[in-house]
Protein backbone atom coordinates (compact mmCIF):
# COMPACT_ATOMS: atom_id res chain seq x y z
CA UNK A 1 0.00 0.00 0.00
CA UNK A 2 1.17 3.49 -0.73
CA UNK A 3 2.00 5.34 2.43
CA UNK A 4 1.05 8.99 2.88
CA UNK A 5 3.77 11.43 1.88
CA UNK A 6 6.29 12.36 4.55
CA UNK A 7 9.88 13.40 4.85
CA UNK A 8 12.51 11.14 6.32
CA UNK A 9 15.50 12.09 8.43
CA UNK A 10 18.26 9.85 9.74
CA UNK A 11 20.13 11.86 12.36
CA UNK A 12 23.61 10.76 13.43
CA UNK A 13 23.26 11.40 17.16
CA UNK A 14 20.66 11.85 19.89
CA UNK A 15 21.44 15.57 19.79
CA UNK A 16 20.67 15.73 16.07
CA UNK A 17 17.53 13.63 16.59
CA UNK A 18 16.28 16.05 19.25
CA UNK A 19 17.01 18.99 16.93
CA UNK A 20 15.03 17.28 14.18
CA UNK A 21 12.12 16.53 16.54
CA UNK A 22 12.18 20.16 17.71
CA UNK A 23 12.19 21.55 14.19
CA UNK A 24 8.89 19.96 13.13
CA UNK A 25 5.53 20.28 14.86
CA UNK A 26 4.33 16.90 13.61
CA UNK A 27 7.32 14.59 13.70
CA UNK A 28 7.29 10.92 14.70
CA UNK A 29 10.14 8.71 15.78
CA UNK A 30 10.65 5.49 13.83
CA UNK A 31 12.87 2.59 14.86
CA UNK A 32 11.75 -0.90 13.79
CA UNK A 33 8.49 0.43 12.39
CA UNK A 34 6.60 -2.80 13.15
CA UNK A 35 3.53 -0.88 14.34
CA UNK A 36 4.13 2.60 12.98
CA UNK A 37 4.16 1.47 9.33
CA UNK A 38 0.72 -0.08 9.79
CA UNK A 39 -0.50 3.11 11.48
CA UNK A 40 0.76 5.03 8.42
CA UNK A 41 -0.94 2.61 6.02
CA UNK A 42 -4.22 3.02 7.91
CA UNK A 43 -3.76 6.83 8.00
CA UNK A 44 -4.05 6.67 11.79
CA UNK A 45 -0.72 8.49 11.92
CA UNK A 46 0.10 11.21 9.37
CA UNK A 47 3.41 12.74 10.42
CA UNK A 48 5.23 15.37 8.37
CA UNK A 49 8.57 13.81 9.21
CA UNK A 50 9.82 10.43 10.35
CA UNK A 51 12.97 10.64 12.43
CA UNK A 52 14.80 7.30 12.16
CA UNK A 53 16.66 6.46 15.38
CA UNK A 54 17.19 2.78 14.58
CA UNK A 55 20.93 3.20 13.89
CA UNK A 56 21.90 5.59 16.66
CA UNK A 57 24.86 4.04 18.50
CA UNK A 58 23.69 5.68 21.74
CA UNK A 59 20.41 3.75 21.52
CA UNK A 60 21.87 0.43 20.37
CA UNK A 61 23.87 -0.74 23.38
CA UNK A 62 23.19 -3.06 26.31
CA UNK A 63 25.47 -2.60 29.31
CA UNK A 64 25.58 -3.77 32.92
CA UNK A 65 26.36 -1.62 35.94
CA UNK A 66 28.66 -3.00 38.63
CA UNK A 67 25.64 -4.02 40.72
CA UNK A 68 24.11 -6.05 37.85
CA UNK A 69 21.59 -3.41 36.81
CA UNK A 70 21.11 -3.23 33.04
CA UNK A 71 20.98 -0.27 30.70
CA UNK A 72 19.18 -1.17 27.50
CA UNK A 73 19.22 1.25 24.58
CA UNK A 74 15.77 2.12 23.26
CA UNK A 75 16.60 0.87 19.74
CA UNK A 76 17.76 -2.58 20.89
CA UNK A 77 15.69 -5.20 19.06
CA UNK A 78 13.82 -8.10 20.67
CA UNK A 79 16.28 -10.50 19.04
CA UNK A 80 19.22 -8.63 20.53
CA UNK A 81 17.63 -8.64 23.99
CA UNK A 82 16.88 -12.36 23.75
CA UNK A 83 20.41 -13.16 22.63
CA UNK A 84 22.32 -10.84 24.95
CA UNK A 85 24.53 -12.74 27.44
CA UNK A 86 24.10 -9.83 29.89
CA UNK A 87 20.31 -9.97 29.77
CA UNK A 88 20.28 -13.76 29.96
CA UNK A 89 22.52 -13.63 33.03
CA UNK A 90 20.94 -10.77 34.98
CA UNK A 91 17.32 -10.83 33.77
CA UNK A 92 16.64 -14.29 32.33
CA UNK A 93 12.84 -13.88 32.33
CA UNK A 94 13.17 -10.70 30.24
CA UNK A 95 15.41 -12.55 27.77
CA UNK A 96 13.03 -15.52 27.58
CA UNK A 97 10.01 -13.29 27.05
CA UNK A 98 11.80 -11.38 24.29
CA UNK A 99 12.61 -14.66 22.53
CA UNK A 100 8.88 -15.47 22.31
CA UNK A 101 7.58 -12.14 21.05
CA UNK A 102 5.26 -12.39 18.02
CA UNK A 103 7.46 -14.04 15.36
CA UNK A 104 11.04 -14.06 14.12
CA UNK A 105 10.48 -11.34 11.53
CA UNK A 106 9.07 -8.93 14.11
CA UNK A 107 11.79 -9.83 16.63
CA UNK A 108 14.43 -8.90 14.06
CA UNK A 109 13.04 -5.36 13.67
CA UNK A 110 10.90 -4.46 16.69
CA UNK A 111 12.57 -2.56 19.52
CA UNK A 112 12.05 -2.28 23.25
CA UNK A 113 11.69 1.50 22.91
CA UNK A 114 9.03 1.13 20.24
CA UNK A 115 7.16 -1.37 22.39
CA UNK A 116 6.96 0.89 25.44
CA UNK A 117 6.41 4.15 23.54
CA UNK A 118 3.49 2.62 21.66
CA UNK A 119 2.00 1.63 25.04
CA UNK A 120 -0.56 -0.66 23.49
CA UNK A 121 -2.57 -2.24 26.34
CA UNK A 122 -1.53 -5.70 25.15
CA UNK A 123 2.18 -4.88 24.77
CA UNK A 124 4.60 -7.25 26.48
CA UNK A 125 7.03 -4.90 28.15
CA UNK A 126 4.87 -2.43 30.15
CA UNK A 127 3.70 -4.83 32.93
CA UNK A 128 7.16 -6.41 33.11
CA UNK A 129 8.93 -3.06 33.48
CA UNK A 130 6.54 -1.95 36.23
CA UNK A 131 7.07 -5.24 38.11
CA UNK A 132 10.84 -4.91 37.81
CA UNK A 133 10.79 -1.32 39.09
CA UNK A 134 12.46 -0.20 35.87
CA UNK A 135 13.08 3.42 34.97
CA UNK A 136 13.17 5.09 31.58
CA UNK A 137 15.59 7.80 30.48
CA UNK A 138 13.96 10.47 28.36
CA UNK A 139 16.01 13.16 26.63
CA UNK A 140 14.53 16.46 25.57
CA UNK A 141 15.52 19.98 24.61
CA UNK A 142 16.02 20.85 28.30
CA UNK A 143 18.13 17.84 29.17
CA UNK A 144 17.57 14.35 30.44
CA UNK A 145 15.03 13.06 32.93
CA UNK A 146 14.35 9.73 34.55
CA UNK A 147 10.78 8.39 34.66
CA UNK A 148 9.78 5.43 36.82
CA UNK A 149 7.98 2.72 34.85
CA UNK A 150 4.87 3.05 37.03
CA UNK A 151 4.64 6.75 36.06
CA UNK A 152 5.45 6.19 32.36
CA UNK A 153 2.26 4.56 31.05
CA UNK A 154 -0.51 7.16 31.34
CA UNK A 155 -3.31 5.77 29.16
CA UNK A 156 -3.62 3.51 26.13
CA UNK A 157 -1.06 4.77 23.59
CA UNK A 158 -0.10 7.67 25.86
CA UNK A 159 3.20 7.81 27.73
CA UNK A 160 5.18 10.36 29.70
CA UNK A 161 7.30 11.11 26.60
CA UNK A 162 6.31 14.60 25.46
CA UNK A 163 6.45 15.97 21.91
CA UNK A 164 10.05 16.85 21.15
CA UNK A 165 11.40 14.24 23.56
CA UNK A 166 13.07 10.91 22.86
CA UNK A 167 13.20 7.73 24.94
CA UNK A 168 16.88 6.88 25.12
CA UNK A 169 17.32 4.03 27.56
CA UNK A 170 15.48 1.52 29.73
CA UNK A 171 17.13 0.73 33.05
CA UNK A 172 16.44 -2.54 34.82
CA UNK A 173 17.52 -2.57 38.47
CA UNK A 174 19.48 -5.63 39.60
CA UNK A 175 17.64 -8.52 41.21
CA UNK A 176 18.46 -8.69 44.93
CA UNK A 177 19.39 -12.05 46.49
CA UNK A 178 16.25 -14.18 46.76
CA UNK A 179 14.36 -12.07 44.20
CA UNK A 180 12.87 -13.71 41.17
CA UNK A 181 10.60 -12.69 38.33
CA UNK A 182 7.48 -14.31 36.94
CA UNK A 183 5.73 -13.47 33.68
CA UNK A 184 2.61 -15.20 32.41
CA UNK A 185 0.23 -14.39 29.57
CA UNK A 186 -3.01 -15.88 28.34
CA UNK A 187 -2.72 -15.68 24.56
CA UNK A 188 -5.07 -16.45 21.69
CA UNK A 189 -2.38 -18.58 20.07
CA UNK A 190 1.29 -19.32 20.60
CA UNK A 191 3.27 -16.08 20.97
CA UNK A 192 0.17 -14.18 19.94
CA UNK A 193 -2.32 -11.54 21.02
CA UNK A 194 -2.78 -11.51 24.81
CA UNK A 195 -6.04 -11.37 26.74
CA UNK A 196 -4.42 -11.02 30.16
CA UNK A 197 -0.89 -10.77 31.47
CA UNK A 198 0.67 -10.78 34.90
CA UNK A 199 4.22 -9.96 35.87
CA UNK A 200 5.62 -10.30 39.36
CA UNK A 201 8.79 -9.68 41.31
CA UNK A 202 8.95 -11.92 44.37
CA UNK A 203 11.48 -12.11 47.19
CA UNK A 204 11.15 -15.37 48.96
CA UNK A 205 12.96 -17.44 51.51
CA UNK A 206 10.74 -20.48 51.73
CA UNK A 207 7.87 -18.11 52.43
CA UNK A 208 7.23 -14.94 50.42
CA UNK A 209 8.77 -11.86 52.06
CA UNK A 210 7.85 -9.28 49.49
CA UNK A 211 5.99 -9.25 46.18
CA UNK A 212 5.21 -6.77 43.46
CA UNK A 213 2.32 -7.91 41.25
CA UNK A 214 1.29 -6.15 38.04
CA UNK A 215 -1.59 -6.97 35.72
CA UNK A 216 -1.43 -6.15 32.01
CA UNK A 217 -4.00 -5.84 29.17
CA UNK A 218 -6.06 -3.21 30.97
CA UNK A 219 -5.68 0.42 29.79
CA UNK A 220 -2.36 0.68 31.67
CA UNK A 221 -0.36 -1.83 33.72
CA UNK A 222 -1.61 -1.80 37.34
CA UNK A 223 -0.01 -2.79 40.64
CA UNK A 224 -2.06 -5.07 42.93
CA UNK A 225 -1.42 -3.88 46.50
CA UNK A 226 -4.09 -6.05 48.17
CA UNK A 227 -2.74 -9.22 46.61
CA UNK A 228 0.82 -8.13 47.36
CA UNK A 229 -0.01 -7.68 51.05
CA UNK A 230 -1.83 -11.02 51.21
CA UNK A 231 1.16 -12.79 49.66
CA UNK A 232 3.42 -11.88 52.56
CA UNK A 233 4.20 -15.09 54.41
CA UNK A 234 2.61 -17.30 51.76
CA UNK A 235 4.43 -20.62 51.50
CA UNK A 236 2.02 -22.87 49.62
CA UNK A 237 0.27 -22.86 46.25
CA UNK A 238 -3.06 -22.68 48.09
CA UNK A 239 -2.08 -19.50 49.92
CA UNK A 240 -0.90 -17.93 46.64
CA UNK A 241 -4.24 -18.80 45.02
CA UNK A 242 -6.08 -17.30 47.99
CA UNK A 243 -4.06 -14.09 47.71
CA UNK A 244 -4.79 -13.90 43.97
CA UNK A 245 -8.52 -13.73 44.77
CA UNK A 246 -7.74 -10.14 45.81
CA UNK A 247 -6.22 -9.30 42.42
CA UNK A 248 -8.14 -7.06 40.05
CA UNK A 249 -7.88 -3.66 41.77
CA UNK A 250 -8.12 -0.90 39.14
CA UNK A 251 -7.84 -3.59 36.47
CA UNK A 252 -10.39 -2.70 33.82
CA UNK A 253 -9.67 -4.62 30.65
CA UNK A 254 -11.97 -4.00 27.68
CA UNK A 255 -14.68 -6.24 26.29
CA UNK A 256 -14.01 -6.89 22.63
CA UNK A 257 -14.37 -9.54 19.94
CA UNK A 258 -11.84 -11.78 21.69
CA UNK A 259 -13.13 -11.83 25.27
CA UNK A 260 -15.35 -10.06 27.78
CA UNK A 261 -13.91 -7.78 30.44
CA UNK A 262 -15.21 -10.18 33.10
CA UNK A 263 -13.35 -13.10 31.54
CA UNK A 264 -10.14 -11.11 31.29
CA UNK A 265 -10.45 -10.12 34.95
CA UNK A 266 -10.88 -13.76 35.94
CA UNK A 267 -7.90 -14.74 33.83
CA UNK A 268 -5.84 -11.93 35.35
CA UNK A 269 -6.12 -13.71 38.70
CA UNK A 270 -5.07 -16.99 37.13
CA UNK A 271 -2.08 -15.38 35.43
CA UNK A 272 -1.11 -13.66 38.70
CA UNK A 273 -1.23 -17.00 40.52
CA UNK A 274 0.87 -18.72 37.87
CA UNK A 275 3.40 -15.89 37.72
CA UNK A 276 3.95 -15.99 41.50
CA UNK A 277 4.24 -19.79 41.48
CA UNK A 278 6.71 -19.63 38.58
CA UNK A 279 8.82 -17.10 40.49
CA UNK A 280 8.89 -19.24 43.65
CA UNK A 281 9.48 -22.69 42.15
CA UNK A 282 12.54 -24.38 43.62
CA UNK A 283 13.99 -25.24 40.23
CA UNK A 284 13.22 -21.90 38.59
CA UNK B 1 3.09 17.38 3.29
CA UNK B 2 6.05 16.69 1.08
CA UNK B 3 7.77 13.56 -0.08
CA UNK B 4 11.50 13.44 0.36
CA UNK B 5 13.83 11.46 -1.93
CA UNK B 6 16.94 9.69 -0.73
CA UNK B 7 19.84 8.05 -2.53
CA UNK B 8 20.48 4.56 -1.15
CA UNK B 9 22.95 1.77 -1.80
CA UNK B 10 21.60 -1.69 -1.18
CA UNK B 11 23.01 -5.12 -1.93
CA UNK B 12 20.33 -7.46 -3.25
CA UNK B 13 21.24 -11.09 -3.86
CA UNK B 14 24.91 -10.13 -3.95
CA UNK B 15 24.50 -7.32 -6.46
CA UNK B 16 24.98 -3.70 -5.42
CA UNK B 17 22.22 -1.32 -6.49
CA UNK B 18 22.20 2.46 -6.25
CA UNK B 19 18.74 3.90 -6.36
CA UNK B 20 16.89 6.99 -5.28
CA UNK B 21 13.81 6.11 -3.24
CA UNK B 22 10.95 8.12 -1.83
CA UNK B 23 10.73 8.21 1.95
CA UNK B 24 7.36 6.49 1.78
CA UNK B 25 8.46 3.64 -0.47
CA UNK B 26 8.33 0.19 1.15
CA UNK B 27 11.18 -2.26 0.70
CA UNK B 28 8.85 -4.77 -0.98
CA UNK B 29 8.03 -2.20 -3.68
CA UNK B 30 11.70 -1.48 -4.27
CA UNK B 31 12.30 -5.20 -4.77
CA UNK B 32 9.29 -5.93 -6.95
CA UNK B 33 8.84 -2.71 -8.92
CA UNK B 34 12.28 -1.10 -9.16
CA UNK B 35 14.41 -4.26 -9.24
CA UNK B 36 11.79 -6.50 -10.94
CA UNK B 37 12.26 -9.29 -8.39
CA UNK B 38 8.69 -10.57 -8.38
CA UNK B 39 9.39 -13.64 -6.27
CA UNK B 40 8.72 -11.68 -3.08
CA UNK B 41 4.95 -11.56 -2.68
CA UNK B 42 2.62 -9.05 -1.09
CA UNK B 43 -0.11 -10.78 0.88
CA UNK B 44 -1.76 -8.91 3.73
CA UNK B 45 0.44 -5.80 3.49
CA UNK B 46 0.14 -5.42 7.26
CA UNK B 47 2.89 -7.60 8.69
CA UNK B 48 0.67 -10.57 9.49
CA UNK B 49 1.08 -13.12 6.69
CA UNK B 50 4.83 -13.27 6.02
CA UNK B 51 4.50 -13.69 2.22
CA UNK B 52 6.90 -10.75 1.75
CA UNK B 53 9.60 -12.26 3.99
CA UNK B 54 13.16 -11.62 2.81
CA UNK B 55 16.50 -11.87 4.59
CA UNK B 56 18.13 -8.60 5.71
CA UNK B 57 21.70 -8.91 7.01
CA UNK B 58 21.04 -12.55 7.86
CA UNK B 59 17.68 -12.10 9.58
CA UNK B 60 14.21 -12.79 8.24
CA UNK B 61 12.13 -9.61 8.01
CA UNK B 62 8.83 -8.66 6.42
CA UNK B 63 9.60 -6.37 3.50
CA UNK B 64 6.16 -4.71 3.67
CA UNK B 65 7.10 -3.57 7.19
CA UNK B 66 10.36 -1.83 6.35
CA UNK B 67 10.96 1.38 4.43
CA UNK B 68 13.19 1.06 1.38
CA UNK B 69 15.29 3.93 2.73
CA UNK B 70 15.92 1.87 5.88
CA UNK B 71 17.59 -0.79 3.71
CA UNK B 72 20.37 1.68 2.85
CA UNK B 73 23.69 -0.10 3.38
CA UNK B 74 21.99 -3.43 4.10
CA UNK B 75 22.31 -6.75 2.32
CA UNK B 76 19.00 -8.27 1.21
CA UNK B 77 18.39 -11.80 -0.01
CA UNK B 78 15.17 -12.71 -1.80
CA UNK B 79 13.83 -16.09 -2.90
CA UNK B 80 15.59 -15.53 -6.24
CA UNK B 81 18.89 -16.01 -4.38
CA UNK B 82 18.11 -19.67 -3.69
CA UNK B 83 18.55 -20.87 -7.29
CA UNK B 84 18.44 -19.48 -10.83
CA UNK B 85 15.87 -20.59 -13.43
CA UNK B 86 18.21 -23.10 -15.07
CA UNK B 87 19.99 -24.21 -11.92
CA UNK B 88 19.30 -27.12 -9.62
CA UNK B 89 16.93 -26.05 -6.84
CA UNK B 90 18.24 -25.23 -3.40
CA UNK B 91 17.94 -28.26 -1.06
CA UNK B 92 15.14 -26.48 0.76
CA UNK B 93 13.26 -25.89 -2.50
CA UNK B 94 13.81 -29.52 -3.52
CA UNK B 95 12.43 -30.69 -0.17
CA UNK B 96 9.34 -28.48 -0.60
CA UNK B 97 8.76 -30.14 -4.00
CA UNK B 98 9.26 -33.68 -2.66
CA UNK B 99 6.91 -33.18 0.27
CA UNK B 100 4.20 -31.32 -1.64
CA UNK B 101 4.77 -28.40 0.74
CA UNK B 102 2.96 -25.97 -1.53
CA UNK B 103 -0.31 -25.86 -3.37
CA UNK B 104 -1.04 -22.35 -4.62
CA UNK B 105 2.52 -21.29 -3.88
CA UNK B 106 1.71 -17.78 -2.73
CA UNK B 107 3.27 -18.15 0.72
CA UNK B 108 6.21 -20.24 -0.51
CA UNK B 109 8.84 -17.51 -1.07
CA UNK B 110 8.28 -16.22 2.46
CA UNK B 111 8.26 -19.73 3.95
CA UNK B 112 11.52 -20.55 2.20
CA UNK B 113 13.28 -17.41 3.39
CA UNK B 114 12.06 -17.81 6.99
CA UNK B 115 13.21 -21.44 6.91
CA UNK B 116 16.53 -20.40 5.41
CA UNK B 117 17.32 -18.20 8.42
CA UNK B 118 16.21 -20.94 10.82
CA UNK B 119 18.59 -23.46 9.25
CA UNK B 120 21.43 -20.94 9.20
CA UNK B 121 21.20 -20.45 12.97
CA UNK B 122 19.98 -23.94 13.90
CA UNK B 123 20.98 -26.53 11.27
CA UNK B 124 19.16 -29.42 12.98
CA UNK B 125 15.86 -28.06 14.33
CA UNK B 126 13.24 -30.16 16.07
CA UNK B 127 9.69 -30.16 14.78
CA UNK B 128 8.74 -27.74 17.55
CA UNK B 129 11.54 -25.37 16.57
CA UNK B 130 10.46 -25.48 12.93
CA UNK B 131 6.88 -24.67 13.89
CA UNK B 132 8.01 -21.70 15.98
CA UNK B 133 10.29 -20.49 13.18
CA UNK B 134 7.45 -20.24 10.63
CA UNK B 135 4.98 -18.79 13.13
CA UNK B 136 5.07 -15.51 11.19
CA UNK B 137 4.20 -17.15 7.88
CA UNK B 138 0.61 -18.00 7.01
CA UNK B 139 -0.33 -20.79 4.58
CA UNK B 140 -4.00 -21.32 3.77
CA UNK B 141 -3.56 -24.43 1.58
CA UNK B 142 -1.38 -27.03 3.19
CA UNK B 143 -2.23 -27.05 6.87
CA UNK B 144 1.54 -26.66 7.48
CA UNK B 145 2.23 -30.37 8.02
CA UNK B 146 4.03 -30.85 4.71
CA UNK B 147 5.91 -27.56 5.08
CA UNK B 148 7.23 -28.62 8.47
CA UNK B 149 8.19 -32.03 7.06
CA UNK B 150 9.98 -30.44 4.11
CA UNK B 151 12.03 -28.13 6.32
CA UNK B 152 12.93 -31.02 8.62
CA UNK B 153 13.87 -33.19 5.65
CA UNK B 154 16.15 -30.45 4.29
CA UNK B 155 17.76 -30.33 7.73
CA UNK B 156 18.01 -34.10 8.04
CA UNK B 157 15.86 -34.20 11.19
CA UNK B 158 12.76 -35.83 9.67
CA UNK B 159 12.03 -39.09 11.47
Amino acid sequence: MLLPAFEYARPQSVEEALAELGRHRNARVIAGGQTLLNALKLRVAQPDVLVDVSRLEELRAISADADGGLRIGAAVTYDELAGSPLVREHHPVTAAMSARLVDRQVRARGTVGGNVCLADPTSNFPPLLVALGASLSVDGPDGSREVAADAFFLAPYVTAVLPGELLVEVRLPPLAPGERVGYESLQLGTDSWALARASVLVRSNGAIEHARVVLGCGPVPVRQPAMEAALRGAATAESVEAAAELAGEDFEPPTDVHASSEYRRAMGKVMATRAVLAATREDA
Amino acid sequence: MADSAHPITVIVNGETHERTVLARQLLVHLLRDSLALKGTHIGCDSGNCGACTVVCDGRAIKSCMMLAVQADGRSIETVESLSGPLEAPDPLQAAFTRHHALQCGYCTPGMLMAAKTLLAENPRPTQDEVRHAIKGNVCRCTGYVNIVRAIQDAAGTLE
